[in-house]
């Protein structure tokens, strides 16, 4: 279908067009406070075009792909009317990288089976006083993607999310403990055990409440827990906040600015991760893209339209939804630290320690494992101030009991000069995979 | 359509069946600096089906292709009948309704050219660069949609609906040397073209309000009297309190029942606290829900008393309570959830004035820059705010996050003055996947005895 819409395109738009096909089905069941309540289906397809008349460029989206796709090139052009001039380049055909994307397994997982997962889910975690909530989700999609200079690429793939959360409610007190496994393939018996043991073992360090310390304090962020240090990070290495000219990491390529142990990657073609795709959704083919090295800030990550208004090459970042224009976006981030980590595939390391053997360095201190108000505020400037949602005092090289009424406070910038250590916990949250870090002098303050 | 509907319900084998079916055009228009940075015109539409069987759970499908509306509703027959749930899952009665209703579209968006918009939103953009060269970037959007819309279900309610939606927003960022500060202008209502012209005064203010932070210190950290603006104490009440009155987090969990026990002390007898899905003209109105119950004014709390909570129809049966309308879904793609409309805080008596004249020390903090509750904790940052010192409103101050246990914070209510409005903001909320959904909150100015001010957190640079 894109094929044909391209050729429409090519006919009207004197500087080429660029289209994405996708169709997607989702199948998920949902237990809700204990019991199975819902089995669902989800069909989507949609396209999304752009195109480049008289030098500027164009977006259009639609749903309606039962009947003529017309309409839509006619939106597309009419964006590109009022649009202003970029010199976007249509790459031209490459090859693209071999990568195993679809998974039989889990396209093939029946309703019953994904409805036994979440049942062996439930009957791990339910214990006397809680509630569980389970939810699974599998998704197989075909993605096609073309352009006018003749490049195009076509993908199956699959991807499965399993979470579970776990509630008590005594008094006035609430405690939700949740963790998810997601993937490309259906997961093993050993990720599922290894997801109850990461909820298990939060839960039980949590049922003794202490009172939080104080000052500046070492603090470990585990995996969960380290959005509020990653966040600044990813947003200030986007080609676009570059662009924009409000990255504080702009002019400061080749520079060390973190913590010689620190490295971070941006991995498309990770295996089994379902953020991996042989190319972009911009006809970019896929790579491993390295952002910070030891601590140097490398690369920038850009689509097609940043990279073209900074003067630079696209790095295969593009991606673009069936409405709305494409926009620079990361794959699977991977923190990598030199030495300290092996193949960090596993989901989870079992058995789960928490702090992944960080807490023995720790005199008076604190776990943090989930924030409250992560994203608010002016994130890029590195400066950040959280209540803890879900957070462990640390006494004495142990876990001494949860904390409530407390909140963390510091600059992402200055604490990631000021690693005490990384934790033999690296795991995937969603679709970034870390470790469990500790930082120094970070500013905790008492309710 | 509606026959269409009502001809595929007749062959559902399940003992209730529902079906929505939506087609939304759409347009957005992004201006960043003195860029245009996209300007799209979007069609979306889609369908949904949800059945429930004797002893059977929710089967639910949705589609973006019509042609597949039978097949669909064959399969959510088929995945009800696949899960059995114990004990089986009941609805609270709604009389059914037939329904045609055409929302005031104010100025129908489908009728102006894009390029108007473009020319609308240019204007309110050079507004915010206009104010000072301390501006140094800006973004400004506005999205209209029409969405129609179409709703059956076997009980016997047909409803059609025609729904405008329009949003505006401008944020300004100022510099200087090494300090950013932002002004936001955000305007969201169920209503069309003619009600988005003439907004630059709102424009204007957010990025004098930029300018004017650069040179604002921090808030001192501590334990103050605070007051909320409008604006905040409405964010802060759909925040803390509103999303546990939702029924869905109660209705199946016993502890949380007894936490939520109508009839417990929430607060001071100043407080009363409702959601209002009637009220006329707000971006989170409309006649009747997701599920086709028509929508209504609910109290929360009244005089600092637990008095009614939020329902659909699964959790109002489960409860033996009446269902409320409150049973939303942003689009086709979701099944309905229990969420808020328009929530607010009643009128108190008195002014502003009265709220601040026997504080010797205080916090006056205004606009939400964002806010969000975990659990029983929150936490909110203000736009500014302003230090109250021995009863009158003194110097501008920034970085005022206020923090704390929803339970004490709202007991510490002491004062809610006579100035009651709603805010018509864009933006939305989001629960279980689904955001943004419109509503809108509304409330005068309020007063907490002592709430945790933090925010003095030194900025830093790479």
């Amino acid at each position: 279908m894109i094929e044909r819409l391209l050729e429409r395109a090519r006919r009207r738009a004197d500087g080429g067009a660029d289209a994405l096909w996708r169709q997607v089905e989702r199948t998920s069941v949902a237990f809700e406070w204990g019991r199975l309540k819902a089995a669902g289906v989800a069909e989507e397809a949609g396209v999304n075009v752009r195109v480049r008349h008289r030098g500027r460029v164009g977006v259009a989206g639609t749903t309606a792909v039962d009947g003529s796709t017309d309409d839509v090139l006619v939106r597309a052009l009419a964006s590109a009317e009022l649009g202003e001039s970029v010199d976007l380049e249509f790459p031209g055909p490459a090859p693209l990288p071999a990568l195993a994307s679809y998974f039989d397994r889990a396209a093939n997982a029946s309703l019953d089976d994904l409805i036994g997962i979440g049942r062996s889910l439930l009957e791990r975690l339910e214990r006397e006083g809680c509630r569980v909530n389970v939810t699974i989700e599998r998704e197989t999609a075909e993605t096609r993607v073309a352009n006018s200079a003749g490049a195009a690429g076509a993908y199956r793939s699959t991807a499965i999310g399993i979470s579970a959360e776990l509630w008590r409610i005594a008094g006035d007190d609430v405690l939700a403990i949740g963790d998810a496994v997601e993937g490309a393939d259906l997961p093993g018996d050993d990720a599922v055990s290894a997801l109850v043991g990461s909820v298990n073992a939060r839960f039980e360090h949590a049922l003794r409440v202490v009172a939080p310390p104080q000052g500046a304090l070492p603090v470990i962020f585990t995996p969960l827990g380290l959005s509020a240090l990653m966040l600044p990070v990813t947003q200030a290495l986007s080609g676009k906040a570059v662009l924009q000219g409000i990255s504080p990491l702009a002019a400061r390529i080749g520079e060390q600015v973190f913590d010689a142990r620190f490295s971070l990657t941006d991995d498309a073609l990770r295996a089994g991760r379902a953020a991996s795709r042989p190319l972009d959704d911009e006809c970019v083919p896929s790579r491993t893209t390295c952002l910070v090295e030891r601590g140097v800030v490398r690369r920038f990550v850009y689509d097609l339209e940043t990279a073209a208004r900074a003067g630079t090459q696209s790095t295969g970042h593009g991606q673009r939804t069936i409405f709305g224009k494409p926009v620079p976006g990361y794959t699977n981030l991977v923190l990598g630290v030199e030495g300290a980590l092996g193949d960090v595939g596993a989901p989870h390391a079992a058995p789960l320690q928490l702090g992944g053997g960080l807490l023995a360095e720790i005199r008076d201190g604190l776990l943090v494992d989930e924030l409250i108000g992560v994203g608010q505020g002016n994130v890029i400037g590195g400066a950040f101030s959280h209540p803890v949602a879900l957070a462990y005092r640390v006494e004495r090289g142990a876990i001494s009991g949860r904390v409530k009424d407390a909140a963390v406070a510091g600059n992402a910038y200055h604490l990631w000069n000021r690693v005490g250590g990384f934790g033999t916990d690296a795991r995937w949250a969603g679709a970034r995979c870390t470790p469990s870090v500790l930082l120094d002098g970070v500013s905790v303050a008492r309710r | 359509m509606i026959d269409r509907l009502t001809a595929a319900l007749g062959r559902s084998r399940a003992d209730y069946t529902e079906i929505r079916v939506e087609r939304t055009w759409s347009t957005a228009v992004t201006f960043r600096g003195r860029r245009l940075e996209s300007a799209t015109a979007s069609e979306d539409q889609g369908g949904f089906v949800r059945a429930l069987s004797a002893g059977g759970g929710w089967g639910i499908a949705s589609f973006t292709s019509l042609d597949r509306l039978e097949a669909m509703v064959a399969r959510a027959v088929e995945l009800s009948r696949a899960v059995r749930v114990t004990p089986p899952i009941r609805l609270a009665d709604v009389a059914p309704h037939q329904a045609d209703a055409i929302l005031d579209l104010d100025g129908d968006v489908r009728g102006i050219p894009i390029a108007e918009k473009k020319r609308l939103l240019e204007a309110y953009n050079g507004e915010l660069l206009a104010v000072s060269d301390r501006v140094v970037d800006t973004v400004a959007t506005y999205r209209d949609e029409v969405s129609e819309y179409w709703y059956v279900n076997s009980d016997g309610t047909a409803l059609h609906e025609l729904r405008p939606e329009v949003t505006l927003s401008g944020t300004a960022v100022a510099r200087r040397d090494g300090t950013i500060e932002k002004g936001l202008e955000s305007i969201g209502l169920r209503r069309g073209w003619s009600s988005v012209q003439d907004k630059a005064p709102g424009f204007r203010q957010a990025a004098e309000r930029a300018v004017q932070l650069l040179d604002a210190p921090m808030v001192t950290g501590g334990a103050y009297p605070v007051i909320l603006d409008p604006e905040l104490a409405g964010v802060f009440i759909h925040e803390a309190f509103g999303h546990l009155s939702e029924a869905d987090f109660v209705y199946e969990n016993p502890q949380a029942r007894e936490m939520m026990t109508l009839g417990r002390r929430f607060g001071k007898p100043a407080l009363s606290v409702g959601d209002n899905g009637a009220a006329p003209g707000l971006r989170g109105t409309l006649p009747f829900d997701d599920e086709g119950t028509p929508t209504q004014d609910t109290p929360l709390i009244k005089a600092g008393i637990l008095v009614g909570r939020l329902h659909s129809r699964e959790t109002a049966a489960t409860m033996g309570e009446r269902a409320t309308g409150n049973a939303r879904a942003i689009s086709f793609r979701h099944p309905p959830i229990v969420r808020m409309t328009n929530t607010y805080i009643a009128n108190g008596q008195g002014s502003l004035d009265d709220l601040i004249r026997d504080v010797k020390l205080g916090v006056y903090a205004c606009g939400a820059f964002g806010g969000q509750t975990l659990l029983e904790n929150f936490s909110f940052t203000a736009a500014y705010g302003r230090m109250i010192r021995d009863g009158h409103l003194a110097e501008l101050v920034k970085d005022v996050v206020l923090a704390g246990n929803l339970f004490q914070t709202l007991d510490r209510i002491d004062h809610i003055a006579g100035d009651f409005r709603w805010n018509q903001m864009g933006g939305g909320c989001g629960k279980g996947g689904q955001a943004p959904l419109p509503v809108t909150e509304g409330a005068p100015h309020v007063r907490i005895e002592e709430a945790l001010v933090g925010g003095d957190v030194p900025a830093g640079s790479a």
